[in-house]
């Protein structure tokens, strides 16, 4: 009895030492259940450099100053008609494509358009510093 | 210890001084050299001197200044592979000897890239998103946190606020100058380290392509070549055999362009 008494509190007494050790320890992963898996060193990605679009990039960019102005790059942009050789801010993007396309568009879109040109027109001009 | 460190680091110092004094080249004597090793310095022609007595066999059109001299090249033919360079012709100092405006190629580079870039990248806002009219629970009462819709941004499937908005463009254009002050520097710097070859014609013997990459390993002309002609017919040779050929392609002159990892071939047909 006084054994298991002495035990008991030998016990105790080690398991508050290993529940203060607890307490200061962080806990340690040894590995087991590990979610990322993958191989030590990757394989590095193959890039064919000479494929036909990467040989023939930029072609005929300059064909204004090398072909007396006929054309000018501007017409090689592959692009929606309203964003050909235009760059504007959401709402002046906004607005061209309204007066560009706006009649061909489906009523939900050109709906969606106008509330956002609303939002975007009230957000430039009336709050924060730059109005 | 420190004494035995300091006398190691002074023949060091020691050593790299004599070499200075010594010739350029001195290689390091445990140097170890692949035996196919190409050093196309030694293997390329020089250029004609610029004092050569040959008569040219193109001059150039536009009047040169008096302070400035000719760039004189060699006018090669591709009829056979081991053939001499028929003449010497003379090039536009303004145009192939321009002073090498790194900057100016890199802004020319990045207008290439970005003035056709269109990004399509969209996402919805929380007014687009479908549903979210009506508001999910009453605002007080149910315990739950105030929310008005079911779409606003911090709900999960909500819509973005701040997301990239419908098809972009990056449109710009240089000035004509700085585009055409790019191609001059492009040329010229392609003149001044030996890349560019003037040929006086695109008439090859064989339409094998075999028989345009055994010529340009024979002459030294690089991995890859871009041909230029002046005109727009080309020969039905030159064409088929560069159909295969990844690194070998032929454009019109009115289609360059100024990515310089090339060894460029220009046609300067004579009548240019």
């Amino acid at each position: 009895m006084s054994l298991l008494g002495g035990l008991l509190r030998a016990g105790a007494s080690y398991c508050q030492s290993a529940g203060t050790l607890l307490h200061t320890v962080r806990t340690i992963s040894t590995g087991t259940c590990c979610q990322i898996r993958m191989h030590a060193i990757p394989q590095p990605k193959k890039v064919d450099r000479w494929t036909e679009k990467r040989s023939m990039y930029g072609v005929y960019d300059n064909i204004g100053i090398l072909g007396d102005f006929k054309a000018h790059p501007k017409d090689l942009i592959v692009a929606p008609c309203w964003l050909k050789a235009f760059k504007g801010n959401e709402l002046q993007r906004a607005i061209r494509k309204k007066k560009m396309v706006g009649d061909r568009m489906m009523t939900q879109d050109r709906h969606d358009l106008e509330k956002r040109i609303r939002f975007l027109y009230r957000r430039f001009n009336r709050t924060g510093k730059h109005r | 210890m420190l004494r035995f460190s300091f006398i190691f680091r002074g023949r060091g110092v020691a050593k790299r001084f004599a070499s200075s004094f010594s010739n350029e080249s001195a290689l390091p004597p445990n140097l170890l050299l692949p035996t196919n090793l190409v050093d196309p310095d030694r293997l390329k022609r020089p250029p004609p001197p610029a004092d050569s007595s040959l008569p040219p066999l193109r001059k150039c059109d536009a009047a040169v200044p008096a302070h400035l001299t000719p760039v004189q090249a060699w006018v090669e033919s591709l009829e056979r592979q081991d053939s001499e360079p028929l003449g010497v012709a003379q090039l536009h100092p303004d145009v192939f000897a321009v002073p090498p405006r790194l900057d100016i190629l890199h802004s020319v580079e990045t207008w290439q890239r970005n003035y056709k870039r269109i990004s399509h990248a969209h996402t919805k806002v929380r007014s687009e998103v479908s549903g979210g009219g009506r508001k999910p629970w009453k605002q007080k009462g149910s315990g739950r946190a105030r929310h008005g819709s079911i779409r606003s941004p911090i709900w999960r499937g909500g819509g973005v606020s701040h997301g990239p908005r419908g098809p972009t463009s990056y449109y710009y254009m240089l000035p004509m100058k700085v585009r055409v002050q790019g191609l001059k520097v492009a040329l010229s710097s392609k003149m001044a380290q030996d890349d560019l070859h003037i040929v006086d014609s695109l008439n090859i013997p064989t339409p094998d392509s075999q028989y345009l990459l055994d010529l340009i390993r024979h002459r030294h002309w690089g991995e890859s070549v871009l041909i230029v002609d002046v005109g727009e017919d080309f020969s039905e040779n030159i064409l088929q055999a560069t159909a295969n050929l990844k690194t070998v392609n032929v454009i019109p002159a009115i289609g360059e362009f100024t990515l310089s990892d090339f060894c460029l071939s220009l046609n300067s047909v004579l009548t240019d």
